[in-house]
């Protein structure tokens, strides 16, 4: 996500989304891509909430406008249409963000606190507050309902190690956006060579998620 | 994926339509549609050309990939090849299916594209079978998929996925040098 590097803050939130120059329609066509990739990846993405907060700010806007318009313009229901398809996206994005938090919250507040002084975070704020409070209760669940009945010895559990990470090595399909040169194939079996292998513009490949997830960040790929 | 978040996507290419109503410029947050002047054609995306149509406020034009000569010759071509052909559109068989349930009255023959565009399909899948099983018998890393479109990896995703991690799984325990143990699930 090299372009939200202008996104110093969360106070991002004037008119028009102005860190960077970007249509409406280029906005949309970016959270489709955000939204298309954190439902194939396996592990949870860097947050987009610059997009998110940008498309949020032109559907309140958008839906402003049509507060004033009267009933019955045949107008304002295609742009209702516009906004409920552009809303189902979003939900579903952030709904699929929510459910990889539930599966891995362990693992994600793991990387949350090992991150440096000036990284990206991998979670918006509000996932943030989710994920502790989702462990903070299942912690407290499984003390009330099982830990404290047990042996003073088996008391602790180690959330880390019971709930399972994601699994890079799963296979994903994608589809080239920027020619990548030389990435490395690794073989499946010990009687075969590792290769490379040229991704070409506009090919669609299907391959191990390990092998080009910086590219998935970077932007590079698109995953399908 | 849910098919019908795939037919979602297929709902945002443009089609033409030729309207009976008139209507100035609308400025959606996507993008600038219309003006809209009877009998006027204009690009419209095929969520919004299907909602008039219900509304019997237009009528579509079918997409030229939709017609009988274009898609005999991409069946023949698509029988003769081994290999996957250029699909017709990257959502050929989402917009037969929206089109023609919806606005077959306006395409001309539209039973004949239907038997071909399943034609199509039929044979394309059943490459994709033969390759999925032979990407799999030979214990591929990387393989890939051009021409494929979005419906046609989506029928296949989830059971190709699954039976490539679970193999993995199983091989990974054979070789247990390169267990790391991550490969544990409930």
């Amino acid at each position: 996500m090299s372009d939200a590097v202008s996104d110093g803050g969360s106070d991002a939130s004037h008119d028009d989304g102005q860190e960077d120059v970007m249509t409406p329609a280029e906005l949309i066509a970016k959270l489709e891509e955000a939204w298309l990739n954190e439902r194939f990846s396996p592990e949870l993405l860097e947050n987009r909430s610059e997009v998110v907060e940008c498309v949020m700010e032109q559907l309140t806007h958008m839906e402003e406008n049509l507060q004033r318009v009267k009933k019955g313009d045949a107008k304002a229901s295609i742009h209702r249409m516009e906004i409920d398809r552009i809303r189902f996206v979003l939900s579903s994005y952030l709904r699929s963000r929510l459910q990889k938090i539930e599966k891995f919250f362990p693992h994600v507040l793991e990387r949350e606190k090992s991150r440096g002084e000036g990284d990206p975070s991998l979670l918006s704020p509000e996932e943030f507050a989710f994920a502790k409070e989702y462990h903070t209760n299942t912690e407290s669940y499984l003390k009330a309902v099982a830990l404290k009945r047990m042996p003073p010895n088996l008391q602790a559990v180690d959330l880390l190690k019971t709930v399972p990470e994601p699994c890079l090595d799963s296979f994903v399909f994608l589809r080239v956006k920027e020619r990548q040169e030389n990435i490395l194939v690794e073989p499946e079996t010990d009687d075969q060579r590792e290769y490379v292998v040229d991704l070409e513009e506009g090919s669609q490949h299907l391959m191990r998620y390990r092998t080009i997830s910086l590219l998935v960040s970077s932007g590079a790929v698109q995953l399908i | 994926m849910d098919p019908l978040e795939v037919e979602f996507l297929a709902e945002k290419e443009t089609v033409k339509i030729i309207p009976n109503f008139s209507l100035d410029k609308i400025y959606l947050i996507g993008g600038d549609l219309g003006p809209f002047n009877p009998g006027l054609p204009v690009d419209v995306p095929v969520w919004l050309a299907l909602n008039l149509k219900q509304r019997q406020k237009c009528r579509i034009v079918p997409p030229e990939w939709m017609d009988v000569d274009k898609l005999e010759e991409t069946r023949d071509l698509e029988r003769k090849e081994d290999t996957f052909t250029p699909a017709p559109s990257p959502y050929y068989m989402e917009l037969t299916k929206l089109l023609l349930n919806h606005a077959s009255d306006n395409i001309p023959k539209a039973d004949e594209i239907r038997t071909l565009v399943k034609d199509i399909w039929d044979t394309r899948i059943a490459k994709l079978r033969l390759s999925a099983d032979s990407f799999i018998s030979q214990q591929e890393a990387h393989a890939q998929l051009d021409n494929l479109t979005l419906m046609e990896i989506n029928t296949i995703r989830t059971f190709l996925l699954d039976s490539l991690n679970c193999m993995y799984k199983l091989r990974s325990n054979l070789q247990p040098a390169s267990s790391k143990g991550q490969y544990a699930d409930f």
